[in-house]
């Protein structure tokens, strides 16, 4: 049996006083694995996501990460739960203020690696994802689909052991979507669970992973489809 | 890129108005301490002066025997054991004297005054008052010896007071310091939250966060109080050279001017560090939460 990094268990969520995104979704992520979350615009892939990255606490249920309660949790724990996690965020969050190299350096700086070693890595890796001639770029000189590779490689330069992917092929063509998602099963054939969420239907059926589909606020397992040709 | 730039600070508009507040504390701050070591100083010599001299006043005689009495103390004082110097007050400093208080061109002839002798002596403890003011008394009943001792609890009350609200002062100058500082950390920590919440979500710690609003403030404040202690220092030398003009003494002893020199070097230092603990706490106790 694998190693189990991630538990949800009968977790639901609604903002405010609204309407229930989800209700009793319980799901595991085993150590290595990779998944897909799709669903419809506003099913609430990006919610779940979102307290998978311990951006948001639900309102029921109870989430476990890398053998640790998130409820009950030391709130001075909880960054070096983060510092396990890689995450691409839909609308970027790449700071403005700094440039690409900078933005893509910035997780290795927060975890104490000095600054030229985290630059050469960022560098490397900027390359890899066709970024190189923008390193002293600033995010809001950059295109959507640019933002989008600078947003990846800040979410996978500390190789995390989980990595969270929020639609991180929704600003690029299909020659670099299938390019990034290429680097994603590198990541996880190095022992990285990778769970993304997508409605890309080209990207789902060239990529026949497991998916779990959220429909009217419950999560369903589908079966692994077949490789496209 | 240097350390503390994840962070935009530098230009943060909810700062902008923190360094004029501070070169404004530490003026106030360091001036405040400076004439609390004046006063404490100044009262501590008056202390010592009241400590080690006695007064003794010989009454006025229209014949010549006042001479003859005065003539009589002297010797006497001069044989006591004991006694350092004596010293008969002169008439000239005795107009100086009554034409600050009576007015200038008043004179000293026109009064009936008793001369006064100055005394000095060694040492307090080993000089018997008593005695001396009985052999005083045998010379003539009518000549008075003034202990200054009774002024010294009072003086001790004067110093204590002083010294006490000064502080007290500069106490509550540090404390608004910290209370502005702490609110301008908790003001650009709302500010910038989305770049925190983006570094808080790729793991950084909130100490790794705190740590750049120390190191901006400890900046912003040490720039800022060396302004004040500068400025502070200049009206210090103002002061000295206006008693100088006036003919008093400002810096009345050498430790006094040591001690006001340390004050003006270590103020930025002091501040500052305070400041970088306080902009610490804001943000650990925001984050921590």
């Amino acid at each position: 049996m694998s190693e189990m990094i991630g538990e949800l268990l009968g977790v639901g969520h609604q903002y405010d006083e609204g309407p229930e995104i989800f209700k009793g979704v319980s799901f595991c992520i085993e150590k290595g694995s990779f998944r897909f979350i799709t669903g419809l615009s506003g099913s609430g892939k990006s919610s779940l996501l979102k307290i998978l990255y311990l951006g948001l606490k639900p309102k029921w249920g109870s989430v476990r990460l890398f053998g640790e309660d998130t409820f009950q949790i030391k709130p001075t724990l909880l960054p070096f739960l983060r510092q396990k996690i890689g995450v691409v965020f839909q609308e970027f969050n790449l700071l403005d203020h700094l440039t690409i190299i900078d933005n893509v350096s910035l997780p290795l700086r927060v975890r104490g690696v000095d600054i030229k070693r985290s630059y050469k890595h960022a560098g490397e890796l900027l390359e890899w994802v066709g970024l190189g001639d923008c390193l002293k770029s600033y995010p809001p000189s950059l295109s959507g689909g640019q933002k989008q590779r600078a947003a990846i490689a800040r979410a996978i330069i500390t190789r995390p052991q989980l990595l969270l992917a929020d639609e991180p092929t929704g600003n690029v063509d299909d020659e670099m979507a299938t390019k990034l998602l290429c680097l994603f099963e590198e990541l996880n054939k190095t022992g990285t669970a990778v769970l993304i969420t997508t409605h890309n239907q080209r990207i789902l059926k060239k990529f026949p992973y497991p998916q779990l589909a959220l429909r009217e606020g419950t999560v369903l397992q589908l079966p692994v489809e077949k490789k496209a040709a | 890129m240097n350390k503390d730039q994840d962070l935009p600070l530098r230009n943060d508009i909810a700062a902008r108005f923190v360094p004029k507040i501070i070169i404004l504390m530490v003026y106030l701050g360091t001036l405040c301490s400076t004439f609390t070591f004046f006063m404490i100083h100044s009262t501590l010599l008056w202390e010592e002066k009241l400590a080690t001299h006695l007064s003794i006043e010989i009454p006025f005689f229209s014949d010549s025997s006042s001479n003859d009495l005065q003539t009589q103390v002297t010797d006497l004082l001069q044989k006591t054991p004991g006694i350092n110097k004596v010293e008969v007050v002169s008439k000239t400093e005795m107009k100086t004297l009554f034409n600050s208080l009576l007015g200038e061109g008043t004179s000293v002839d026109a009064f009936s005054l008793p001369a006064i002798v100055d005394v000095s002596l060694n040492k307090r403890d080993a000089f018997n008052v008593e005695n001396l003011e009985m052999r005083l008394k045998n010379i003539s009943p009518l000549i008075q010896l003034i202990d200054h001792r009774l002024w010294q609890s009072q003086v001790s009350n004067l110093l204590f007071t002083t010294t006490s609200l000064a502080l007290f002062l500069t106490f509550l100058i540090l404390c608004s310091t910290l209370v502005t500082t702490f609110f301008a950390t908790r003001t650009s920590l709302l500010i910038h939250r989305k770049i925190v919440e983006v570094l808080s979500l790729i793991g950084a710690t909130p100490s790794y966060i705190a740590k750049q609003f120390q190191r901006n403030t400890f900046k912003q404040g040490f720039f800022a109080s060396s302004i004040g202690a500068f400025l502070a220092f200049l009206t210090f030398l103002g002061i000295y050279f206006l008693f100088e003009k006036a003919g008093h003494t400002f810096v009345v002893t050498t430790s006094f001017f040591f001690e006001v020199l340390a004050i003006f070097i270590l103020a930025p230092f002091i501040t500052s560090f305070f400041m970088m603990l306080s902009a610490r706490r804001a943000v650990m106790k925001a984050l921590c939460s």
